[in-house]
């Protein structure tokens, strides 16, 4: 593949690109199976980034090719600014990632493990390793070998092996995989506080819950192609709200919304619900909608109850996107 | 946004790029290895105890054992078992086991070298520090030659310290003891001290007109002189030849023993000082070769248990059968065997490989061995080096991590 520069953007002006991961049109095949399939991809300097998809979407391929696992058959690719892979060593310099599941030399300790790879690193990273192992909380077991190690200490090692390069940018390959919830709890503090000392972290993950908690944006793959990326809260605004209600006559409230503008507009469906009446509302419906519903039924004599509005979560739009209801991500 | 602790207050602080102000650059994309990679490495294979026991138990251990048993049974009983060391000792031991088992295990570690980060997934890790695959791959060669060298020459130097310092005080010629290091007249005067000893035992080769040929056969021994037929005891009364003076048999005595005097010359209590140092450094390049090897194979195929068999079986096997067969039409492709080159370079006064004395000119001479010049051997074993090395790098640098 041939990796060249974007326009106007020579080497001196990579650390002021505004994208710590920059990819255009990148193709990497197995045989007939095209798992990354002209991927264009943005992520943003100083964010946690999402990088979702279902099993086999190429999310693991994609983050293989661009730390140098793996040769792309096609496309450009930028990490913090540096062409890659002609600028690798320079782009991974900055660079920490953990990919697929985090093995080590199991007859070493952690701390062992971690010298190894330091020695390949700068100077300076050695220095790094008991702070390193500090920071991820494994520091009083990094003297023993890591074949005693649990998965969810060994992810923590793994992350303790990104941090030894002080890295602008982390790549973690489902990070939550093997750990307890309270486990998950820490992994996601560890991640914002990465973020909040300016690095970048891209994660990929199947546990949407545990993204839509921990980043800011998300980029969607399915079938090897990004179907969707920004911030959450930018795609989601972009989604329908669903307006529960519990009120005393659910159907005279029923009629009564639907003869109204509200009821009326495109987009708005009223249906019964167990306690009362489920109304969807259409994307970009404001806050105020709901306070005019109350005022209507309130006016008209009917009691409320309990009114509730719900915007679909992440999950609900991952699965409407990806065109793959019932599948499990 | 809050300050990024660096993970340690020590190290330099980012620069514009986040690259530590003032830091000694790194190289990283050199693929010469560094010093600390090289030293992690040989960490890494040292910690392994398992292999380092098998490592320990072979180079050292066998020998170790072997000698200390013999040492034992001479304490114990001199008579019966003989001393533990001498040129005998030290020849078989060299030349058959630290030759073999030197070369076996040196191609296990460097098949473990090539092997233990893809298999053990570290690979991925130690690629995505952007260090050049090449400084990765080599890295290894030192490391390892840095523990497999030094364990040779460990088991070599207990062989040549036993076979030194627990040598027999008498080489045994024709199961006679007779004092080392004697000149042909030393010799034959000792021989002429010992006449009925000499006359007995030492072989000799003379015709029936010889002028000691009668003195020859009046000396009664057991088995006849030279080894030869048993003489009946004359029956009481008979009158057999007459019986030499002393003289005439310290003369004949003296001239078997010059006669022999060239076959005692070329035994040893003990190795030279000479052939030990041939045999360590022909002991230690066989490890290399075996390391380096190894280390191409395990690197190239991905996996331990594979090569470290076709490397057993190359060695045992092979070897010793492409080493003296005669191949019609093969026997150029014989020649690149590294086993074949190596023998060829076995000092003088050891056994060559499958068995025969190297005699003094070493393997080369030894008629048994396919003909092979010493260039032609040294060519093969470099372009095996080199060969090994390219594959296992080449692999290495365009895997799938």
């Amino acid at each position: 593949m041939t990796a060249t520069m974007l326009p106007g953007l020579s080497d001196t002006q990579a650390s002021a690109s505004q994208w710590a991961v920059e990819t255009h049109g990148l193709i990497k095949s197995f045989g007939d199976n095209v798992a990354v399939n002209g991927v264009e991809l943005l992520v943003p300097r100083g964010c946690a980034f999402g990088y979702l998809g279902p099993n086999g979407a190429g999310k693991t391929t994609l983050i293989r090719v661009l730390l140098g696992l793996t040769h792309a058959d096609g496309g450009t690719m930028f990490m913090l600014g540096h062409p890659v892979p002609r600028h690798r060593d320079e782009a991974l310099a900055r660079v920490g990632a953990i990919v697929d599941e985090p093995r080590f030399h199991g007859h070493l300790s952690g701390r062992q493990n971690l010298q190894i790879l330091a020695a390949a690193r700068e100077p300076a990273s050695r220095q790094r390793i008991g702070p390193s192992l500090e920071r991820v909380g494994i520091l009083p077991r990094a003297d023993d070998k890591v074949s005693t190690y649990s998965m969810g200490m060994r992810q923590r090692l793994g992350v303790a092996a990104c941090l030894i390069g002080n890295p602008d940018l982390l790549i973690l390959d489902e990070p939550m995989n093997g750990l307890d919830p309270a486990g998950m709890q820490d992994m996601r503090e560890m991640i914002r506080s990465f973020v909040a000392e300016g690095r970048t972290v891209m994660l990929s993950s199947h546990l949407l819950d545990e993204v839509e908690r921990t980043c800011d944006a998300v980029a969607i793959v399915d079938r090897g192609r990004v179907v969707r990326q920004g911030p959450i809260s930018e795609l989601l605004a972009g989604t329908t709200l669903v307006l529960h209600v519990e009120c005393s006559d659910p159907d005279r409230a029923r009629a009564l919304i639907a003869v109204t503008a509200i009821g009326g507009a495109d987009g708005t469906e009223i249906t019964p619900d167990p306690t009362g009446l489920a109304i969807t509302l259409a994307a970009g419906t404001g806050r105020e909608v709901i306070a005019e519903i109350n005022r209507l039924l309130v006016e008209a004599g009917i009691s409320v109850y309990r009114l509730s509005a719900h915007q679909a979560s992440l999950e609900s739009w991952f699965l409407q996107v990806t065109s793959r209801l019932g599948e499990s991500p | 946004m809050t300050a990024r602790p660096d993970t340690a207050a020590s190290a330099p602080p980012p620069g514009p790029l986040g690259l530590p102000v003032g830091a000694a650059p790194d190289h990283r994309g050199s693929w010469i290895p560094s010093g600390a990679m090289i030293a992690t490495r040989f960490m890494e294979l040292r910690k392994r105890r398992g292999l380092m026991i098998a490592l320990l138990a072979v180079t050292v251990g066998i020998p170790a054992v072997f000698l200390a048993i013999r040492l034992l049974l001479h304490g114990f009983a001199p008579k019966t078992y003989g001393p533990a060391g001498g040129y005998s000792v030290y020849s078989a031991l060299v030349g058959g086991v630290l030759y073999v088992f030197g070369f076996i295990v040196a191609a296990t570690l460097g098949v473990t070298a090539g092997s233990a980060d893809l298999t053990e997934g570290m690979f991925r890790h130690l690629v995505v520090t952007g260090r050049s695959r090449l400084a990765l791959y080599l890295a290894r060669i030192p490391a390892g030659l840095a523990i497999i060298v030094p364990l040779v020459a460990a088991g070599f130097a207990i062989v040549c310290a036993v076979c030194v310092f627990a040598a027999p005080t008498q080489l045994a010629v024709n199961g006679v003891n007779v004092p080392a290091h004697l000149s042909r007249a030393g010799l034959e005067s000792w021989a002429a001290d010992h006449a009925d000893e000499v006359i007995c035992h030492f072989n000799f080769s003379i015709g029936p007109s010889s002028p000691i040929a009668d003195v020859l056969n009046s000396v009664p021994c057991a088995n006849g002189p030279g080894g030869g037929p048993a003489i009946l005891q004359p029956p009481p009364g008979f009158q057999g030849p007459p019986q030499p003076s002393q003289a005439q048999t310290r003369k004949a005595a003296t001239e078997i023993a010059d006669m022999n005097y060239s076959d005692y010359a070329r035994q040893f209590l003990y190795p030279s000082d000479s052939l030990m140092i041939r045999s360590g450094l022909w002991l230690e390049l066989e490890a290399v070769i075996g390391f380096v090897v190894g280390l191409g194979l395990g690197s190239l195929i991905g996996q331990r248990t594979v090569p470290v068999i076709v490397m057993i079986v190359l060695e045992v096997v092979l070897t010793p059968i492409l080493s003296r067969a005669r191949i019609p039409h093969f026997s150029n492709l014989q020649r690149a065997v590294v086993g074949l080159a190596t023998a060829h370079l076995t000092p003088g006064g050891l056994p060559v490989l499958g068995g025969g004395g190297g005699g003094p000119g070493g393997g080369g001479g030894n008629p048994g061995l396919l003909p092979e010049s010493t260039t032609v051997a040294i060519c093969v074993i470099a372009a095996w080096l080199v060969g090994w090395s390219v594959l296992g790098a080449w692999r290495m640098t365009t895997r799938d991590a």
